[in-house]
């Protein structure tokens, strides 16, 4: 057999199969060199795990926690090219520049979100009332314009009016 | 010296005898006899009276005389009522001329129901107050007498056809505020002896509950004893009230509208607590009033306190604003989504 080459590591690391992992266990019972080359990996990758790891800089630190505070709104993007230089007729034409990608950067909106929340629900509100009031004020009708009433057909009824003589209704027959 | 306290004795003889057996004396002597008597005495020959006065004959000239708020107004009239048919009234000297009913106020509310009486024994207390005579025809005298004994009413009935004779109110200042009476009489001898049955009568209520869903809004009762006997619409759009005592009638016509002053020919506008108030003189009292988006008017036969009384008890509510109009229109969404309406 020859020797376990590549194989070292994956003996190590416990990752060959029952069979393979009998031959080369043969192997190193006749072969000196390849038991040195295992015991050498089997110690290098216990000194790797015994390691601790890499500390994180308190400036990267800062930085993240910074990204997550409000802060001021950023000022506008300048773009390059401003539109509107060139025209045509009278329209702008958009340039190569003037479509800006999209702002992807961080920036201090959660008082921002806040209030335009707020303002939000004041303008639905707002605008609910208003359109209740405008239903009751339009189903409610115009005022009853001024008017005079039929005295003279009233007064008849009150002269023929036969008081508690039952449902019937009075009438008025002149005389032919 | 010795004739004149003779004549002097023969005088005033003749001046007592003359106060003893006048209509004032008699009235007076009727009234203690009738404070005497039981209560409602004098409720059975008012039965018979508006029993003749819908199943008897007659025909005869009558005058009317009613104080209002400015003054007096009078009228003569022929009558001529026919059984079954109803009262012929025709005014003179104009000429017109028309079938009322003798219940009504345009028949001298002569023949009341039987249930408008009773509404009458429940607001007054009514008195047989002896026999005299007016228009030369005998009669029995009737008193009507309000709760703390004034006269509230009289009544004399011809004590052979028992027809209301002669009719007067008084306010409760014991001022007349009403006269009508028979000049001259004559009973329709083939009807004498029809036997007359009062009419049952009864109220027109109705409809209350309806304008009540509908928003209507209104006192069952007024001061003066008052009472709602009928309340309905009117095809026109407006809505009739009557009220009465047993004695008088008042009518009330509530119209949509704001009043337009201005245009009111005849009447005069007056302030009352406030508010503005439109008069005409006439017999029957006619009041105009807005309140909110309606108009009132009153037409009354009763003492002139009593319609003003009634008139104050009546809403005076202020113009309409937008806020009234936002309600009509919450009234109106409601009337539409309620599935009980």
């Amino acid at each position: 057999m020859s020797h376990l080459g590549e194989r070292v590591s994956a003996l190590v690391d416990g990752e060959l199969n029952h069979h393979e992992r009998d031959r080369a266990l043969s192997h190193l019972a006749f072969c000196a060199s390849c038991r040195a080359e295992v015991e050498a990996m089997r110690a290098l990758k216990s000194r790797l795990r015994s390691l601790d790891g890499p500390a994180m800089p308190a400036d990267l630190t800062m930085s993240l926690l910074r990204m997550a505070d409000p802060g001021d709104p950023l000022p506008p993007r300048e773009r390059p090219f401003p539109s509107g230089s060139r025209t045509f007729g009278g329209a702008p034409i958009p340039g190569m520049h003037s479509v800006a990608p999209p702002d992807n950067r961080p920036r201090g909106r959660a008082a921002t979100t806040r209030r335009s929340r707020r303002v939000g629900y004041v303008a639905v509100g707002v605008a609910s009332a208003a359109v209740a009031i405008g239903t009751l004020f339009v189903v409610g009708g115009p005022d009853p314009g001024p008017r005079v009433p039929p005295v003279d057909m009233f007064a008849n009824q009150h002269r023929n009016t036969v008081p508690y003589g039952g449902t019937a209704t009075p009438t008025f027959s002149p005389t032919p | 010296m010795i004739r004149l306290p003779a004549f002097l004795a023969v005088v005033i003889a003749m001046v007592l005898g003359l106060v003893a057996g006048s209509p004032a004396r008699a009235v007076q002597q009727g009234v203690q006899q009738g404070e005497q008597d039981n209560e409602d005495t004098g409720l059975r020959l008012l039965r018979e009276a508006a029993a003749a006065a819908r199943g008897r004959g007659y025909a005869g000239t009558q005058y009317v005389t009613t104080w209002g708020r400015s003054g007096s107004f009078s009228s003569v009239v022929e009558v001529h009522n026919v059984p079954g048919r109803g009262l012929s009234v025709r005014s003179r000297p104009s000429g017109t001329a028309g079938w009322v009913d003798p219940g009504a106020p345009a028949g001298s509310m002569t023949a009341p129901s039987e249930t408008m009486l009773e509404v009458l024994a429940r607001n007054y207390r009514v008195v047989e107050a002896g026999r005299t005579s007016t228009g030369g025809r005998a009669a029995r005298l009737v008193n009507v007498l309000r709760a703390d004994g004034t006269l509230a009413a009289r009544y004399w009935l011809d004590e052979a056809g028992g027809l209301a004779l002669r009719r007067e109110l008084f306010d409760g200042h014991g001022r007349t505020v009403h006269v009508g009476g028979f000049l001259d009489l004559t009973l329709d001898p083939a009807r004498g002896g029809a036997v007359a049955v009062p009419t049952p009568g009864g109220v027109d209520l109705g409809e209350v509950p309806a304008l009540m869903d509908l928003g209507w809004r209104f006192p069952t009762e007024l001061p003066g004893r008052l009472e709602l006997f009928a309340a309905h619409t009117e095809p026109a759009g407006y809505l009739y009230l009557g009220y009465s005592d047993g004695l008088s009638v008042v009518s009330v016509f509530v119209d949509s509208g704001v009043l337009d002053g201005e245009k009111l020919r005849g009447w005069h506008a007056q302030r009352r607590d406030g508010h503005t108030i439109w008069m005409r003189n006439s017999a029957e009292q006619g009041t105009i009033w807005a309140s909110g988006d309606h108009v009132y008017t009153v037409f009354a036969d009763a003492p002139a306190d009593t319609v003003d009384a009634a008139v104050a008890a009546l809403p005076h509510e202020p113009a309409p604003n937008l806020w009234n109009r936002l309600g009509r229109g919450a009234h109106r969404l409601l009337s539409w989504v309620n599935p009980f309406g």
